[in-house]
């Protein structure tokens, strides 16, 4: 028995069916296995040696690296122009977080970011961030404005 | 004499007439005594129904209504049951809860006093060492009279310029307070003279650290031991990977939450806690399909969608490098539909000592209820089975788990 197939009914219905306006449900839509997983946006950012940078404003951390992520959680800096800086981390110990607050010296030399006249830590520069490494983490710090 | 002749005549008229009349009444018996029946018959019986008729309809009334109840009663007790079972189910399932909460409780008691405990060791020896340090120092050069808490006794041992914390210290450590004057200083208000040097006498200094001239508490990533995690809401994904007819689509959302207690070293993998995602927050990228979505999800009754955290089966655990994987299994609950479900998930550290957790497992949507949805009659249909997976950052809790 010879059937004949004719290009009408439901073919022809799925045929024109992205022409209704639900083209661009056509084709896949599935978020790749790899980009599941949220992706700090510091990841992007290029850091460069930034000797003598000239520090003075806010910024507020965004990242903490190394075994002192465990504990501090948030750092903020004001490193003024007249050489003085204050700051405030937010420190968490047996569940309850609570935080410190520091106010000194700071220098930005060719050997990086001097604190307080101890040794200084290198000191690199992404667009409107800066990141401070320090023997036991690094310090990723965002530029941010007072309003 | 004359009067009294008519009245005795009347006399024997009337007792004549009786006399007849009686004679006429027997006579009229004897001829019709054969003939005559007499019935008696209650009145009312005359004009109803035969009773014994009515009795054996009621009979059978009240047999077809036995009937009925019996037929009745049995789906009743039909339901009676189910409703017991459920009932049972669900204590069983709230006294598991229970029990997992008293035991983390009783874990978390038990932690918190293990730390306690060894904080006060830890006071005790740099007490201890503070006071031995301190004691040539106040019989060589401090008059005993000038050692009293709260004042400023000299330079320190090591100068800092610029090192004025402010404030009460959170973590344990000596408190250092700011100067008035703004002058940078440290050990404004020791007690006992300079600050000590850090010696292998003060556990308590060795054991914290500083960053940047913060002080910050010793904390381990014990990744061998029972822990609490508390997930990064900012940080975590959860969805689904669906196919239809026309194309493969993913359900995505941040709306994440939870905390767990985990021991990636234990042989058991008891693990505790619960992962849940807002359903009403789920995207596909298609408004009117997110919609439908919803509905069929019921989000407005069940809001939530939660994942109960049973066991860590491992198959690979590195300390070390902070990595595992295995199979977590537990319980999944989507519009108010629990099953048990296993998952295969994936574990890493990253740089800022944050669990990394993975993982992917088929799901039916009819397993739960969840309508499958159908478009133009059926010409475009989504699969009842997708691919639920999960990507989820999870920061420890210092001190250890609770």
């Amino acid at each position: 028995m010879k059937r004949e197939h004719t290009f009408g009914g439901w073919r022809l219905l799925v045929a024109i069916w992205p022409l209704f306006g639900f083209g661009g449900c056509i084709g896949s839509n599935v978020l790749a296995h790899e980009q599941r997983l949220v992706a700090p946006v510091v990841a992007e950012l290029q850091f460069a040696p930034a000797p003598a940078l000239p520090l003075v404003g806010l910024y507020e951390s965004v990242l903490i690296t190394g075994e002192v992520a465990l504990a501090q959680r948030k750092v903020y800096y004001v490193f003024q122009g007249d050489g003085t800086y204050t700051a405030a981390a937010l420190v968490e110990s047996d569940g309850q977080s609570a935080f410190q607050t520091l106010s000194g010296t700071w220098r930005s030399l060719a050997a990086g970011l001097e604190l307080d006249g101890k040794e200084p830590v290198p000191l690199e520069q992404a667009p409107g961030h800066v990141r401070i490494t320090a023997p036991n983490g690094s310090l990723v710090l965002r530029a941010e404005t007072l309003r | 004499m004359v009067q009294s002749m008519p009245r005795k005549l009347l006399q024997w008229i009337g007792v004549a007439a009786v006399l007849g009349l009686l004679a006429v009444a027997i006579g009229a018996l004897m001829l019709v005594k054969d003939r005559v029946t007499l019935v008696l018959q209650a009145e009312a019986s005359a004009a109803g129904p035969d009773p014994v008729a009515l009795l054996r309809d009621d009979v059978q009334t009240l047999q077809r209504e036995l009937g009925e109840l019996r037929s009745q009663l049995g789906g009743n007790f039909e339901h009676l049951g189910a409703a017991l079972e459920e009932r049972a189910v669900a204590r069983h399932a709230e006294l598991q809860a229970s029990a997992r909460e008293v035991a983390q409780q009783h874990l978390q008691q038990q932690h918190a006093a293990e730390r306690a405990a060894a904080a006060q060791l830890l006071s005790l020896q740099a007490e201890l060492a503070a006071l031995r340090s301190s004691l040539p120092v106040a019989g060589n050069r401090v008059p005993a009279a000038d050692v009293s808490p709260g004042v400023a006794a000299g330079p320190t041992t090591e100068p800092a310029p610029g090192q004025t914390p402010v404030g009460e210290n959170p973590v344990g450590q000596n408190p250092v307070g700011q100067n008035p004057a703004g002058e940078p200083s440290v050990g404004g208000n020791v007690p006992a003279g300079p600050e000590p040097t850090p010696t292998k006498e003060t556990p308590a200094a060795a054991k914290a650290g500083s960053f940047l001239s913060f002080s910050v508490p010793a904390a381990k990533f014990q990744f061998d031991q029972s822990q609490t995690y508390t997930l990064l809401s900012d940080l975590c994904r959860v969805g689904f990977d669906a196919k239809s007819t026309l194309h493969d689509f993913t359900g995505v959302t941040g709306k994440v939450a939870g905390r767990f207690v985990a021991d990636f070293d234990d042989p058991a993998g008891a693990w505790t806690g619960e992962v849940t995602c807002e359903a009403g927050t789920l995207k596909t990228g298609v408004d009117g399909r997110d919609t439908n979505m919803w509905e069929y999800l019921d989000a407005p009754h069940h809001a939530q969608i939660r994942f109960e955290l049973g066991k860590f089966e491992a198959t690979k655990v590195d300390v070390g490098a902070r990595t595992a994987a295995g199979t977590l299994h537990g319980r999944m609950t989507i519009r108010g539909k629990t099953r048990d479900v296993s998952m295969p998930i994936t574990v890493a550290t990253d740089s800022s000592l944050r669990l990394q957790i993975e993982g992917q497992m088929p799901l039916k949507l009819s397993d739960y209820e969840v309508p499958v949805p159908s478009q133009l009659g059926g010409t475009i249909t989504m699969q009842d089975e997708v691919k639920v997976w999960i990507a989820l950052r999870a920061r420890v809790q210092v001190g250890g788990a609770r």
